[in-house]
């Protein structure tokens, strides 16, 4: 609280400054980058993943910058509107953003025009993969349990949920469908506002199972409402040992991810965005965003620059393989 | 006994009791700002608490969040802005009774009423939070869509004088509701390309315009006659309270429980609870005629509702890890960082911070008594402002508050076109009420309804298969029966004036 | 102002009509007979309906010879007529013009404008205005952190 009023009261008297018509001099450029406060756009709602993600950076960022970095949560729209926020804000640094994997997403539904490439790429610090998780009271023991009972019913017998209508969860479970040779949608997906409602309706017996992330199942895993069976990654994650990976279980090698990444947007002047590349990896060598990260279970994964690209490009492909197959990418 | 005595030692720390203090104030502050709400306030104090300690953490959200949801009255008796939609339910009627000149009994009312529910809540957490979360994660979908379509009745009880225009401002509330993004297949509606629309109509600026901006829109054109709210001397608002109670505690009884019962179920927060309580306490008034004219018995109803729904959301946050409101949905974030995985095992493994939680609660609202005491008194002193100087200012304020909520200048663009549409509707003798409550239902509605139909196969009868599904769903099946039932019978006299033209 | 109870009813109607009509442009859910244009629809069905009503009412209920648009004493008289409208027109040169001049300097002319037509004393009018503005700016942009646009004073704030 005493920094906060600090800053307020140094602040203020600069507004009365400026307020009087002081000091109007362009003084841009003086001194080094930066020399005002930063905003960071959220394109998703306080109290997520995204936001945590972003205000724990933030926080990080503020110390190591001496800047005070503002948090700002443009929602709605799937992520539309936090998206296009920053890729059209002014490139000059005091604008930044967290994108998550939508951005590789929303433009085959036809949602928006932007793709990963309409932003500077800064860093990528985050990903999860998804898990297959079921009623802890659940007949299905095994992922393969699962596996050959959904075979076996009919088409749409089966619900699952985890995220909105083709949203990342959907993917996954599209993926893996059609990694055992299922139409994708053989399983009925039941469009959800998110992973915590998604997981209530599991416990509340209104869906067979969720993919979403083993993060957001966590505390209903804990709380003994639900299993974990399966986890579509390479490998298994640090804090969740016991969940195999599907290719362990089934010998099927699928495996996809939400992630989520710093950018700037576009044509942010290559020495600030050095700057800031630097500062984040610091961040990421932390033991604040380790622990932070950890405490959660989240995965942590580091990509600079050009490795964020890349990544972001690949995954962009995925994506719209993915969506095509089932259907949900227009034209 | 052990737990609760490390509790207490962890709180009656100089350095904790100042962060509590400091938040309170803090909390104070922004829920009487139109537009910021009691989640902003968590929101913005999530970057603070990463540095402090679990017990100071959580005391500072639990502290600001308190006060947050009192605090809102305050601007929606004096001006007619609800500083949080939780205090949208009742804004008008203790708007009505200012104007009457009850102002101090109005402020006294939800002071202590607030803290008195507040405390109700936080008894309930105490005492029951593990039975009453695994009853809450029993609702599914279709129950969810039940108690939606339930909660409407109330838009219809509030508005008894003009159903057929409650029910009109009703539908266009969930009209407008349906723009942005569709909740489940997530295709654009009526957005006409514009990416701002994607985002549907925020709910608070939308608050804003048509409670506020219509008032200030009739308070310009009287700018120089003598103002709507006169200044009032400043009494001592506790004259008068326990007449209020001992003629009203039932009342208060009945809105704590409605508060506790909303409170924890996922999802549905304080201001749901307030409007639930706000009509109940309508239908089942022996005096409902005097609803609307400024009478205190549903503020009591609903001052209580929404404190101890606060309360009661940390439920099922603590049990499951899934949030009861959006306050919670954050806290549960910040409960991880500190290393309190919610889930049943929190209970045992760190009993100490669940019991200092608790009596966290029950300090910030027994702080409320005289801080809350000090926020009337201190916004006493803008009523004395002239109006031609106070109207401009609320004006400003109220362009703040909705940008605030967007952070782009949509948000006040949704206030200035449901400011203009809202005082069209008074200026027509359509309540504004129910519209509003179609913007907090609405989605809530639908989404439970698409789901659950495709859960079902496209089959009505999945509704009812659910035994509470059922139960609730017969429930609202005789509701809205009767009310239509009633209001085509001719000088019933329930529910009159369907045929009798506007005032 | 006040219309009559029919005229709010076709304006309803007409209102629905049009969200009917652009619903039928939304998509299915793959395989079911209901989408996203289905709740619209529900509703612009119900305030069909009600609009019916209000037309019938409207009708029924009017008396012969009353208008069907009451206009309230106050639009007779400019200066409040003036006073409604300036009060809409400064929140649309604020939503116009903030993003480019700033919070601090439009709310100090979005003020004093309307003190000035309010007829506050000049002096007080520019005291209060600046004032005001620079304690909204802080409590809200700085302590709050809400980004309220700096435009034209962007490099010295």
């Amino acid at each position: 609280m005493t920094k906060l009023t600090r800053r307020s009261f140094v602040a203020s008297t600069a507004a009365a400054g400026a307020g009087l018509g002081l000091g109007l001099k362009p003084s841009f450029g003086q001194g080094a980058y930066p020399s005002r406060p930063i905003q960071m756009i959220c394109p998703w709602g306080a109290g997520g993943g995204t936001d945590a993600t972003a205000r724990i950076v933030a926080a990080l960022l503020e110390k190591d910058l001496g800047q005070p970095i503002n948090v700002v949560n443009r929602t709605g729209g799937s992520g539309v509107v936090g998206h296009s926020a920053i890729a059209t804000a002014q490139p000059d640094g005091y604008t930044l953003g967290i994108i998550t994997v939508e951005i590789a997403m929303m433009h085959w539904q036809g949602l928006t025009a932007l793709t990963p490439k309409d932003y500077t790429p800064l860093a990528l610090m985050n990903e999860d993969p998804p898990g297959i998780q079921v009623k802890a009271d659940s007949p299905y023991k095994t992922v393969k349990d699962l596996a050959d009972a959904i075979k076996a019913a009919p088409a749409g017998k089966f619900k699952a949920s985890g995220t909105g209508q083709g949203g990342i969860w959907h993917l996954a479970l599209v993926g893996w469908l059609q990694a055992m040779k299922l139409p994708a949608n053989h399983v009925a997906w039941v469009p959800s506002n998110g992973a915590a409602p998604a997981m209530q309706d599991l416990a509340a017996g209104g869906i067979d199972f969720t993919t979403c992330s083993v993060p957001e199942a966590r505390a209903m895993i804990e709380a003994g409402k639900a299993r974990s069976v399966a986890l579509m990654a390479p490998e298994r994650a640090a804090a969740f040992k016991d969940i195999p990976t599907l290719k362990e279980a089934m010998g099927i090698d699928f495996t996809t991810g939400a992630w989520r990444g710093f950018v700037g947007p576009k044509g942010l002047p290559p020495e600030m965005a050095t700057k800031l590349t630097a500062a984040l990896k610091k961040i990421y060598d932390s033991k604040e965003y380790k622990d932070f990260m950890g405490s959660r279970g989240f995965g942590t994964v580091w990509a600079d620059a050009a490795g964020f690209a890349a990544f972001a490009s690949k995954s962009d492909a995925q994506m719209g393989t993915a969506m095509k197959a089932a259907g949900l990418a227009k034209g | 006994m052990d737990a609760l005595l490390l509790a207490a030692n962890l709180i009656f720390q100089p350095h904790v009791l100042l962060v509590i203090v400091a938040a309170s104030a803090f909390g104070m502050f922004v829920g009487a700002m139109p537009g910021l709400t009691a989640t902003m306030a968590t929101a913005l104090l999530v970057p603070i608490t990463f540095f402090m300690d679990p017990v100071p953490a959580l005391g500072a959200i639990v502290a600001a969040t308190t006060m947050a949801i009192f605090a809102g009255d305050i601007p929606a008796a004096m001006l007619r802005i609800p500083g949080t939609p939780a205090s949208a339910a009742y804004t008008d009627e203790s708007y009505a009774m200012s104007k009457k000149g009850e102002l101090d009994l109005n402020m006294g009312v939800n002071l202590v009423f607030s803290v008195m529910g507040g405390l109700i809540g936080v008894a309930i957490l105490i005492l029951a939070a593990p039975a009453l979360a695994e009853a809450a994660i029993n609702f599914s979908s279709f129950e969810y869509f039940w108690l939606a379509l339930l909660g409407l009745t109330c838009a219809v009880f509030m508005s008894s004088e003009q159903p057929l225009k409650g029910i009109t401002s009703l539908l266009f509330g969930l009209a407008i509701n349906t723009i942005g993004i569709d909740p489940t297949a997530g295709f654009p509606r009526f957005t006409f390309g514009s990416v701002e629309l994607l985002q549907g109509i925020s709910f608070i600026p939308a608050m804003i315009g048509m409670f506020a901006l219509s008032e200030l829109l009739r308070g310009a054109v009287t700018v120089d006659h003598q103002g709507a709210v006169v200044a009032q001397k400043i009494g001592n608002i506790f004259v008068g309270i326990w007449a209020v109670f001992k003629r009203y505690w039932f009342n208060f009884l009945r809105g704590s429980t409605i508060g506790v019962a909303i409170g924890a179920l996922p999802g549905a927060g304080a201001d749901i609870a307030a409007w639930i309580s706000f009509a109940v306490s309508k239908r089942f008034s022996k005096t409902p005629e005097k609803f609307g004219t400024g009478h205190v018995e549903g503020i009591v109803d609903a001052t209580s509702a929404n404190n101890s729904a606060l309360g009661a959301a940390w439920i099922p946050a603590l049990v499951f890890g899934i949030p009861g409101d959006s306050i919670t949905a954050i806290v549960i974030g910040v409960l991880y960082m500190k290393g309190m995985n919610p889930g049943p095992t929190v209970f045992l493994q760190n009993p100490q911070f669940i019991y200092a939680v608790f009596l966290i609660f029950i300090l910030a609202n027994l702080l409320m008594l005289p801080l809350g005491w000090a926020a009337i008194k201190a916004s006493k002193q803008i009523l004395r402002v002239p109006r031609n100087v106070l109207l401009p200012i609320i004006l400003m304020f109220c362009v703040v508050g909705a940008y605030a909520m967007t952070n782009s200048p949509y948000g006040i663009i949704i206030m200035l076109v449901l400011g203009m549409i809202g005082w069209l509707m008074e200026e027509h003798g359509f309540p504004i009420a129910p519209a509003i409550l179609g913007l907090v239902l609405g989605e809530m509605l639908e989404q439970n309804f698409m789901t659950s139909m495709i859960k079902a196969d496209g089959s009505l009868m999945g509704f009812f298969e659910r035994p509470i599904a059922a139960t609730l769903g017969v429930v609202t099946v005789l509701i809205w029966g009767a009310m239509v039932w009633r209001s085509f019978k001719p000088k019933s006299g329930i529910i009159p004036g369907l045929d009798s033209p506007g005032t | 102002m006040r219309a009559n109870d029919a005229i709010c009813g076709i304006v309803l109607i007409l209102l629905a009509a049009v969200m009917i009509a652009l619903a039928a442009t939304l998509p299915e859910f793959p395989g079911q007979k209901y989408g996203p244009a289905l709740f619209p629809r529900v509703l612009a069905s119900g305030l069909i309906l009600c609009g019916g009503l209000l037309v019938w009412r409207g009708i029924t209920t009017r008396e012969t010879g009353s208008r069907w648009v009451e206009w309230s004493p106050w639009t007779r008289d400019r200066w409040r007529l003036g006073s409604f409208a300036l009060m809409l027109a400064m929140l649309l040169l604020y939503i116009l013009a903030a993003e480019t001049i700033g919070f601090i300097l439009l709310g100090v002319f979005f003020l004093l404008g309307l003190f000035l037509w309010f007829r506050v004393r000049p002096l007080p009018a520019v005291i209060i205005a600046i004032v005001a503005t620079l304690t909204i700016h802080w409590f809200f942009a700085t302590m709050l952190r809400v980004p309220l646009p700096r435009g034209w004073l962007n490099t010295v704030l």
